[in-house]
């Protein structure tokens, strides 16, 4: 990750962010095309404008905000995904390799997480940031940041121990 | 946080999937692209000052030409504009050697003058009448060795308090 930090080829970069950023925009959306939709959108907009990726959490910021505007755009989808967001049984699925069945009940547990304590863990665990890069992100403190993180993560012990 | 160390160890293990192969060679064909012109909000940061050459000539001409007016208006003081239309006509002969645009005539016409009735001013005991008239000065400067000729026209607007006479 500190490579992508200081490369300055574009490609570099991306192939070692992609994955996370996908899954990051994944949160939002409910396909994984509409999510490359949006990392290609806010890559590109990022890239012509910084031409590195010194500051991450304003890439992330980018793409929540690309997001965000993916979802107002289309009313109906805007109404479907709020319905997603709001109900936990209709939550967006992650998209992981799965290869056991307790990974296969850790994406169950992670999908019964409210969207503010899993934003904050998609981006500290599989995207690598800092919690002061997570709270420029998403325009909160570091101890909000840090919360949400031990919240969800007490949340998903908690899953996990009742369904064993 | 030690608590938590097994679980996001855990969910380490979890790798997301890998995006579609064609999508680093969209981002590479949009980054080759010409960035588009913003159609609305924030403009990009190259475009947001641009300093406009010709509004600073235009301006700096226009006082050019204020100045030379206020300059005509001080040589003549008591001179009022009752006729619509007056042209004041300065001889065209140059005394300058280097044969430079020399004042070849100040036109001013009146297309507008309204009544405001009286007013009673601070510094007069008897009332006045207030006139606002609106008219178009054109400037000219010639140059009498070549005969070009420069022309500038401008709206102004005046306010006269004029003495009420008693009937």
């Amino acid at each position: 990750m500190e490579n992508a930090a200081t490369d300055e080829n574009w490609k570099t970069c991306f192939c070692q962010l992609a994955p996370g950023l996908v899954l990051f925009a994944r949160q939002w959306t409910r396909s994984a095309a509409d999510a490359e939709d949006i990392v290609q959108e806010a890559f590109v907009k990022f890239w012509r404008r910084h031409h590195n990726i010194a500051n991450r959490g304003l890439l992330y910021a980018t793409v929540r905000s690309i997001a965000l505007d993916f979802i107002r755009r289309d009313s109906r989808r805007a109404r479907r995904e709020a319905s997603a967001l709001s109900d936990a049984d209709q939550s967006v699925q992650p998209e992981f390799d799965i290869e056991d069945d307790s990974q296969r009940a850790l994406v169950a547990a992670l999908d019964l997480l409210p969207s503010e304590q899993r934003e904050v863990l998609v981006m500290k665990i599989w995207n690598e940031l800092t919690f002061a890069e997570i709270s420029s992100a998403l325009e909160i403190s570091q101890n909000t940041a840090a919360s949400r993180y031990r919240y969800a993560l007490a949340a998903l012990k908690k899953n996990l121990t009742a369904n064993v | 946080m030690s608590d938590f160390s097994e679980l996001e160890d855990q969910l380490r293990k979890l790798r997301p999937l890998q995006p579609s192969g064609d999508l680093v060679t969209r981002i590479g064909r949009s980054l080759a692209e010409k960035e588009p012109v913003p159609i609305a909000g924030v403009l990009s940061p190259q475009r947001r000052f641009h300093f406009n050459w010709l509004s600073l000539g235009l301006g700096l001409a226009a006082t050019a030409a204020l100045v030379i007016f206020a300059f005509v208006r001080i040589e003549q003081p008591g001179k009022q504009t009752p006729a619509i239309a007056s042209t004041v006509g300065v001889p065209a002969v140059s005394s300058n050697p280097n044969g430079q645009l020399v004042p070849a005539g100040l036109t001013q016409v009146v297309y507008h003058t309204r009544d405001e009735g009286l007013h009673f001013p601070t510094n007069s005991e008897q009332p006045m009448r207030r006139v606002r008239s609106q008219s178009q000065q054109t400037l000219r400067w010639r140059n009498p060795k070549t005969g070009a000729t420069l022309r500038i026209s401008y709206p102004t607007e005046e306010v006269s308090l004029l003495p009420v006479t008693g009937q």
